[in-house]
Order: structure tokens, then sequence, then C-alpha cells
């Protein structure tokens, strides 16, 4: 297991890869890109990640798909949504699968950074905020 | 005679001609006496009271001549000769008549009018035909008087054809003075006599009976004696055996001739006939429901011949240059005649407001008289634009309008025009433009809404990525040291984030906005690749591949970008929608462009998806059609609409390996029809 947290990033849109990246970069974690959920799922063959950011609405396998992929798995990765869809189905569906936080785009750096080391920390506390 | 006996209008005329020192005798149209006046019976002796209700002819002692009298004046209308007549007592009486037809309101014969005087001299038996039944002339032949003194020079030397010719200029130099109804009425048209006089002899006169015209000149020349020189000329289906009698005016009048010319109409059809006929096609003329003007361009005619004389070629050229020309034609150019839809279109209280220079009828468009002219200078039988007519009291009026130009050699030089209002029909079409721009807007606002889920996650990506780069931004200038240069880099990719934003608004609202269509050149590749731009995302998230295949080359197609791109979105969306519930791997859309041999441009659109059902093949255009639950039917209805606007044609068919192939094919140059000159 790495000294440093390291997270998975996972949405198709590059800008929002990018900054996403960026951000947890200054704010001293680690961080890993992936374009979609299939070479997500490809990389968590090799290595470890604490904490999972990804995008709903992709091509090929949605937000929801990987997810439940996950839950297949029995991972304890805790998972972190963040999404343009406003769709509360889809919402409440993701949170039933025990997503740790929903977080509708554009999202607040803070509350995102929060959520995150609420994740890392105990994967407890689910912050289900807008 | 009673009053009782006669009907009001009857009693009008012979009320006066009870008075008459003239014998006034009417005979119905069986030939029957109706009225006999005081003068009649002095004249023939039978009181009226035994005449009347007797057949004329039966009063005749030569039954043949009077019946060849009544047919003549059938045919002509009028006929005034010599007629015997027996009287009460038994004798024969001989009398100068002159016969006239006359009309109901209809136009139709009702009865024949007689005048009768006594015959002067001695009594001539038989029918003697007046003077007057000739179609006479007066002609000057001074501005020949060249031509004669060459003719008289070569007389005998100069070779057969020559002399021909010079014959020909003859008549052609000779003009006329005067001429009587009946000559106009045979060959000047309907033109009248105003029309005729001061116009060269050969215009009129038959081409082939022109040399024994000039011969009868010459010898009528070469006599001192004033004597009348006689021919009789061929049959030329204006008169039958005619002959020409031709003597020289008094001196006071050197150079002018007078031209007499006998013979009966070489036509079997009667004057009544020949006359309902002229009245029949009048009224048809009249109650057209095409307005019509009747115009008479002779004299520019002559200016014409006189600049092609003079090399001028390009006469739209020539005509810019000199505009006076065209005002000239404006201000001398007469409306000889009009009909009843001509007035009700422009106003007026009669043809007569009408009847005056042609300029009145292109104050809105003085260009369109410059073409009409430059039409007739070109020698074109017909020519149509659409123009602006202003009316009579002040009203602009959209016309359709035609011209029809004389024919040389075969007809008279009568110009015809002829205006159809498309005002409505263009208001109507405008607002059937507008309805199906507002129909289409409403379709594009439909797709939007089924995009809208689709276009929200779009936008939202780069205003995702904007907030949390200028976050970051922040973070790194609160640090101690800010890192200037990761700022810089953020903040371009803050720029960039914000422009691809503002491009997906721009598509957006050129989607939503409501603007007329605004045809321009455009590349078809340029419209096929923006309207994927469009949707690349709503394909990308229903995981749906699109293959492309751009040829190269493509002329460029006239239309509306919005309005196309429309048709290519709504195509792409239904396929998308098609292959949805599909495989994964059927889930793939082939578009293409390409020129067709005819060098119009096709798109294709194929997919792998069920196809249409057979039994909506036929329908799948229709407005309101729809397969799907929450369709409103209007997306294809549309597409279709907006292609067939553009001049192009949509099909769709199945393909054999399954799916769904819709082709779109566009002409290459203008497509929406554009107002302007048509060419008949």
């Amino acid at each position: 297991m790495p000294e440093l947290p390291t997270v998975a990033i996972v949405d198709d849109d590059e800008a929002v890869r990018e900054a996403l990246g960026d951000l947890l970069m200054v704010s001293g974690l680690t961080c890993q890109t992936f374009e979609g959920a299939a070479s997500f799922l490809d990389a968590t063959t090799k290595r470890h990640f604490d904490c999972l950011i990804t995008d709903i609405r992709m091509p090929d396998m949605s937000g929801i798909e990987l997810i439940e992929h996950l839950q297949k798995r029995c991972t304890d990765l805790p998972v972190i949504v963040i999404s343009s869809v406003l769709d509360q189905h889809v919402r409440s569906s993701a949170l039933s699968l025990g997503v740790h936080a929903w977080f509708t785009k554009p999202v607040s750096d803070e509350r995102l950074l929060g959520a995150i080391a609420a994740a890392i920390a105990n994967g407890s506390g689910a912050d289900t905020g807008q | 005679m009673t009053a009782a006996l006669l009907d009001p209008y009857e009693h009008r005329d012979s009320g006066i001609a009870a008075f008459a020192s003239e014998s006034v005798v009417i005979v119905d149209r069986d030939g029957q006496v109706r009225y006999w006046n005081p003068a009649a019976e002095r004249l023939f002796g039978w009181p009226e009271l035994a005449v009347r209700g007797c057949k004329l002819a039966a009063l005749s002692p030569t039954p043949v001549d009077e019946e060849r009298a009544w047919s003549q004046l059938m045919q002509e209308g009028s006929w005034q000769g010599r007629i015997g007549r027996y009287a009460r007592d038994g004798d024969i009486v001989y009398a100068d008549v002159r016969r006239h037809l006359r009309y109901d309101a209809a136009g139709e014969h009702c009865d024949t009018l007689e005048f009768a005087l006594p015959a002067s001299g001695q009594g001539e038996a038989g029918l003697v035909s007046d003077r007057i039944m000739a179609a006479c002339w007066e002609i000057d032949i001074s501005p020949a008087s060249e031509i004669v003194s060459r003719i008289v020079a070569r007389a005998g030397l100069a070779a057969k054809g020559e002399l021909e010719d010079l014959f020909l200029n003859l008549v052609e130099a000779a003009r006329i003075v005067e001429v009587n109804e009946r000559t106009a009425r045979l060959v000047g048209g309907n033109r009248g006599r105003a029309l005729m006089v001061g116009q060269s002899v050969a215009v009129f006169w038959p081409f082939g009976s022109r040399r024994i015209l000039a011969e009868l000149i010459l010898e009528a020349m070469g006599d001192e004696t004033g004597k009348t020189f006689h021919r009789r000329i061929p049959t030329d289906g204006i008169l039958r055996d005619p002959i020409v009698s031709l003597w020289r005016a008094d001196a006071g009048r050197p150079g002018h001739l007078f031209i007499a010319v006998n013979g009966a109409a070489d036509d079997d059809r009667s004057y009544l006939y020949l006359r309902a006929s002229e009245a029949r096609y009048r009224k048809l003329i009249d109650y057209m429901p095409v307005a019509l003007w009747q115009v008479d361009a002779s004299h520019m005619g002559k200016i014409y011949a006189k600049l092609r004389a003079e090399g001028v070629v390009d006469f739209s050229r020539y005509l810019e240059q000199h505009p006076q020309l065209v005002e000239h034609a404006a201000a001398s150019v007469p409306v000889t005649d009009v009909n009843r839809s001509a007035i009700e279109l422009i106003g007026g209280a009669g043809p007569h407001d009408l009847i005056q220079p042609v300029g009145y009828l292109f104050v809105e468009s003085p260009a369109s008289l410059r073409r009409v002219m430059v039409g007739r200078f070109t020698g074109r039988r017909n020519y149509s634009e659409f123009m602006k007519v202003r009316t009579l009291d002040g009203r602009v009026r959209d016309v359709r309008f035609s011209v029809t130009y004389p024919e040389p050699l075969v007809e008279l030089d009568t110009t015809i025009f002829s205006m159809e209002d498309v005002t409505e029909r263009l208001q109507m079409e405008a607002q059937l433009r507008q309805l199906q721009a507002d129909f289409s807007h409403a379709a594009r606002v439909s797709t939007l809404g089924e995009l809208a889920t689709s276009i929200a996650h779009e936008v939202n990506q780069p205003l995702a990525a904007i907030v949390t780069n200028a976050e970051t931004s922040l973070r790194w200038l609160a640090r101690d040291e800010p890192d200037i240069a990761k700022v810089g880099q953020l903040t371009a990719r803050i720029a960039a984030s914000a422009r691809r934003a503002d491009g997906i608004v721009q598509r957006v609202r050129g989607m939503a906005a409501k603007q007329a269509p605004d045809p321009v050149e455009l590349s078809f590749n340029d419209i096929v690749q923006e309207s994927l731009l469009f949707i690349r995302h709503e394909l990308e998230t229903r995981s749906v591949r699109v293959s492309t295949s751009f040829a190269r080359g493509l002329p460029s197609v006239f239309g509306d970008r919005i309005q196309l791109q429309q048709v290519i979105v709504n195509m792409l969306i239904n396929a998308a929608q098609a292959v949805e519930r599909c495989d994964h791997a059927a889930r793939e859309i082939t578009i293409a462009t390409a020129s067709e041999k005819s060098g119009n441009l096709l798109f294709t659109l194929r997919d792998r998806g069920p196809g249409i059902a057979p039994e909506h093949l036929a329908r799948i255009f229709d407005g309101f059609f729809t397969t799907k639950d929450q369709g409103m039917g209007i997306g294809l209805a549309i597409c279709h609409s907006i292609v067939v606007a553009h001049g192009g044609q949509i099909s769709a068919f199945n393909r054999p390996g399954g799916g769904a192939e819709f082709r779109v094919v566009l002409p290459r140059t203008r497509g929406l029809a554009a107002a302007g000159p048509v060419y008949a």
C-alpha cells in the first residue's frame, strides 16, 4: 500500500479530468485519470486506489454500471460521483448502491476535497450533499 | 300609321322617318317589310298597310339581281346601288337605294334599313354598284419620283430582275394620303384609317399584286389626259377577282393618284358571320381574366431598324447610355385598346383612361420598359417578368407581366401586353414560407427539447472544468510562493473551456433562433460536420458510432445553413434512436456525401437497425406520422418540406441486408426560387 492515498478519476471529458487532477495535485493528493470505465477497471487489477471519482453519463459503460460492477467485486473502494445528471431516480439508485458522495457539476473544491478526505479516512459519514 | 303597332325601339326611329322626304323601308330578318314611310308610299305607290308583312324581294322585277344584291349586303354590311321595284300600278320604278344592316344590343342582326330616292337621269335597268363599294385609296408617289424616272430611263434596257426590284421600290416609296372605310376594313386590320395614313402603300398592298400596281402607276403618270386605267388582279384572299382602277388626281395635287379596287369579299363567310365572329373574339378578349393591352409600337420598329443599320448590337447598353430613348417610348408608344381586366387592375372609369402612352405602366418599374424594348430589338417573340405596377389610385400591385411581340411580315405591328395580378399569390406564398419557417422552427425547438439533457451535460462539462480550474488557480496563488507558471497554464485551460462552452451555446442559439431562411452558398460537407458536432455528445452517450465519408471537391449548395443542419441532425437522431436498442455491434450509423452524375449533391445515411416497417414506408414523411410514444411526428415531415423547399428530394427505403437508408439529393446551384426575369 503506497504512502500517499491515490484517487482514480473517471470522466470521458478531458478538460474535466485534467481540472480535477490539478485540484487534487495542489491539495497534495496523488491521482490517476481514466477516460472510461473499462480502462479504470483494467487498472484496478494492477494497483490499489483509495477513492474513485466518476461521472455518470459516459459512453460504453455508464457510471452506474461501473458502480454495480464494483459492488459485484465486493471492493470497499469509496466512490464519489460528480455528474451533470439531475435525474433524482439515478441519484437515489447510486446512493442505494453505497456511493459515498454525489455532487452535481460544477462542484465546489472545498466540498469535494472534504468528501475525498472523509472517504479516504474511514469510508464512513457519507456526504450526500448536492 | 299607329304607334301601337310598333315597339318603342322601332317607334323612336320610324317616328322620325315618317317626316323624311326619302323613302325609308325597314325589312326584318326574314325579308318582310316591317315599316314603310310616307315617302316610300309616294315613291312606289304602295300604301304601308298593303306591303307590311310582304316579302320585299317579291316586288323586284329582277329577282336574281335582287338576290345578289342582298347577299352582297349580308357580306359587306351595307349596299348601295340602283334597283327596280314594281309599283302598285304594275310599272317598274327605278330608285337609287342604300341598304344597311342594323343590330340589336347583343350585336345580332335585327333588321335592314333601306333608303331610296327616285333614280336620277334615265332609268337603267339592273344594279349599278356604287363607287363607294370600292376599296378606295389616295396615294402620293412624289417620294418615289426618282424611282419613276429611273424606271423610265432603264425601260427596255434593264434586266428583268432589276426592273422588278424598282417596281417594288416604287410601291414601297408611295405613301398613303387617305383611304376609305372599306379599305381600312379589308387591309388595315384593327388599326383603322388614321394609322394607315402616312404609311407606305407596300405595308398594306398585297405582295402578289404590287408589280401590277406599279405598272398602273407608271401608265397613269405617262398619261396627261386623266384617263382611268383598269387591271384585273389575281384573287388574293381579300377580294375575289378584283379590278383595280387608277387615275391621276387633278393638277392641284401633282403626284397624287386615286385607286379604286372593286370586287366581292373573297370570303364565303358573310359580313354578319365575320362581324359576329369578331364580336365573339372581342367579347372573349374583353372578358379574359388576364389584363390585356394592345400597343402600337410600330414607329419604334423604325427607330430600331435605323439603330441596327448604324451598327448597334448591344441594345441594352445602348439604352443605358441613351435613357432618353426609353423616355421617348414611354411618352410616344400608344396603348390602342385594353380589356376589362386591365381596367379592373389599373383602375379608371373606362378604356379611355388607359388608352394613352404606355409610360404609366412602368412608373414603378422603369427598367422593365427597357427590357421590353431590348426584347423587341433582339427579335424575341415574347418576354415575361415579375414587376410592380402602380394603379391609377396610387396602389402598387405585383404582376406577372408578359409581352407578345408582333411577328414581322406575318402580322400587323401590334404588341400585346398582358398582366396577371399576383399580389395575393405572392402574399400567400410569403405566408406559406412564414408558416413553413415557423413549423421548422417549432420542430427545431422540439429537437432541442429532445436533446436538452445531452446539451445540458455537454455545456456543463466545460463549466465544471472552468470552476475547478479557477479554484485550483486560487489555491496555487494562495501559497506562500505562488506558482505563476501553473496559474498561467490553468488560466489558458479556463479560456479554452469557456470558448468550448460558448461554441455549444452558439450552436444551440442558432437552432433555437426564429429567423427567416437566409439562403447562401454553402459547403455541404461543412453542414454535415457541424450537424455532427451538434449531436456528437448525444450519440456518444447512446454509444452510437458514426462512420463518415466526405467526398472531396463537392459543388456548393445554395440554402439556409440552420435548416439544412436541422435536416441532418433530425435524420441522425432518428437513426440513433433506431439503433439504440440494438446490440453494441449494430449501433453504428454510416453517413456519406457524394455528388451525383448530374452534379447534384447526395447525402446518404445508413443504419443497421430494424429498418422501417413496410406499411410505414409510404407515410414516413407525412406530418404527424410517428411510431414513437412521445414523438410528435413532425421531424421527418419537416425534413421533407425543407429539402423540397431547397429544390431537392428525400427518400427512405430498407436495405437488403437489414437497416434503413435515407437519401437526400440537393441541387448544386440555386434551389430556393428567386423572383426575377422569367423567360417563356
